[in-house]
């Protein structure tokens, strides 16, 4: 089983940037106002995850 | 579109870039991807009264209160006091910062140039190989906008430079992630600016209380991403709060996020293209301040490009002195924070506690982080053994 990719809440998402700034494969961009994940280039190494303030950055549920 | 300059972004690296630039002749798109400028505020909202010296803010609209000093906690609540009385008259002011952006977009405005809102860049247009403007959605459309020089001032999460092949990419130990509450019906008995250090209140980072007035104030707090987890600095801010009676009583009007690149300053230009502010990590890395830098280097940037455009060169060599400028303004003082903010993340709390008594009854004579580092390593000559090697090999 291959590790969930990760996913923005976008209700809870302020949209800091801080998940776009330290994503290591330039997997995130802001979408409409919210952190949005590209699921096609995410590795899931959830740097996102730890990052976000707000724990609106998670694992995407299968 | 066809212009000289396109500006990626209206905060005020990019509003400063955009004025200078007009000012100094050339035609000038800013282009926003948010509906209003300065919205949501992403910000502590703290600045050196420094600023005034730039003259690049009208009226005091945009000013909630003016400091007469700070005050330092550190782990087991010594306090060091950075007072005005001591320091002379320049310490600091508390902003509106939405006022602040939007002042600062007023005045490249009224320089020349043109700002348009809903606009999203999401790509570079080239010619021949060569940057020549901006792919942009405008509401949500495709729209091309030609220009000889892009200038990212798309702050801390940059696209820009990674477009230009720019690594931009923050490392989790050069990111501080952050909440703030603007609370109202707080007790702020004065003018200070509180900061709070410690592992357990904000581990390699602070929380700090900001009073906007009497009773109203910024509190928020920094981690830093590499010692941060899911949800971290809200719950720790929500902790702080709990702990402190003066802030528990009150409510918040207003819950923001943010994130703060401390990292060493980046290369900031390439043919046709500059990053300013946050999108060249040109922030202090021991207090995260970035709007000093984002006014001056917007300056410089919109200076440097204003005579490009006379001379029609828009080439890496034309457009580095901006970057030979800015370093010299204050690149080498970012480097030397960078390297103080290595050696206080790797002290213990007590370390902390024990350097906050050595400074608890020291009379600074200016307000500013190098009066500290001075005031500190005349206490502990060691920490200068300790910071010379690291100046040397954060040059190389």
């Amino acid at each position: 089983m291959a590790k969930p990719k990760a996913t923005v809440n976008r209700t809870k998402c302020l949209a800091c940037g801080g998940c776009i700034a330290v994503c290591p494969v330039d997997a995130l961009s802001m979408s409409a106002g919210k952190a949005t994940v590209d699921s096609q280039k995410c590795t899931s190494c959830y740097i996102c995850i730890k990052t976000c303030p707000m724990g609106a950055a998670t694992e995407e549920h299968a | 579109m066809t212009y000289d300059v396109v500006v990626i972004g209206s905060g005020p690296a990019g509003s400063v870039t955009a004025r200078f630039a007009a000012q100094a002749g050339a035609k000038v798109l800013m282009i926003e991807r948010r509906a209003e400028v300065g919205v949501p505020v992403l910000c502590g909202e703290g600045i050196s009264q420094k600023v005034d010296k730039f003259h690049a803010l009208e009226g005091k609209r945009w000013v909630a209160n003016v400091m007469d000093g700070a005050r330092i906690f550190s782990p087991n609540g010594t306090k060091v006091t950075l007072s005005a009385e001591y320091a002379g008259s320049e310490t600091g002011y508390v902003v509106y910062r939405d006022i602040f952006d939007q002042e600062l977009a007023r005045g490249a405005v009224h320089a020349g140039a043109k700002l348009q809102m809903n606009t999203n860049a999401i790509g570079l247009l080239k010619k021949h190989g060569k940057i020549a403007g901006v792919k942009a959605l405008y509401q949500g459309e495709p729209l091309d906008i030609e220009a000889d020089v892009v200038v990212g001032a798309d702050g801390v999460e940059s696209k820009v430079g990674k477009w230009a092949g720019i690594k931009t990419t923050l490392k989790p130990n050069d990111l501080e992630t952050c909440a703030q509450y603007t609370m109202t019906n707080v007790d702020c008995p004065d003018a200070f600016c509180d900061f709070y250090l410690g592992k357990k209140i904000a581990p390699g980072g602070y929380v700090w209380v900001f009073p906007k007035g009497k009773d109203v104030a910024n509190v928020g707090i920094g981690v830093l991403s590499s010692l941060s987890e899911s949800g971290l600095a809200m719950r720790l801010l929500d902790e702080f709060i709990a702990n402190h009676p003066e802030l528990r009583k009150g409510e918040p009007v207003r819950l923001l996020a943010g994130a703060d690149p401390v990292a060493k300053p980046i290369e900031s230009v390439r043919d046709n293209l500059v990053l300013v502010g946050d999108a060249a990590r040109q922030v202090d890395p021991i207090t995260g301040g970035g709007l000093m830098a984002s006014i001056e280097g917007g300056m410089i940037a919109g200076d440097v490009i204003g005579a490009a455009v006379k001379k029609q060169k828009f080439d890496k060599d034309v457009l580095m002195a901006y970057e030979t400028r800015w370093q010299q303004a204050y690149g080498k003082k970012l480097l030397r924070n960078y390297v103080v903010k290595e050696i206080l993340l790797d002290m213990e709390d007590k370390t902390l506690d024990m350097l906050a008594d050595s400074l608890k009854d020291y009379q600074f004579e200016e307000f500013s982080t190098l009066s500290l580092i001075k005031a500190l390593v005349g206490k502990h000559p060691s920490l200068l053994v300790k910071l010379t090697p690291l100046m040397k090999l954060a040059r190389t």
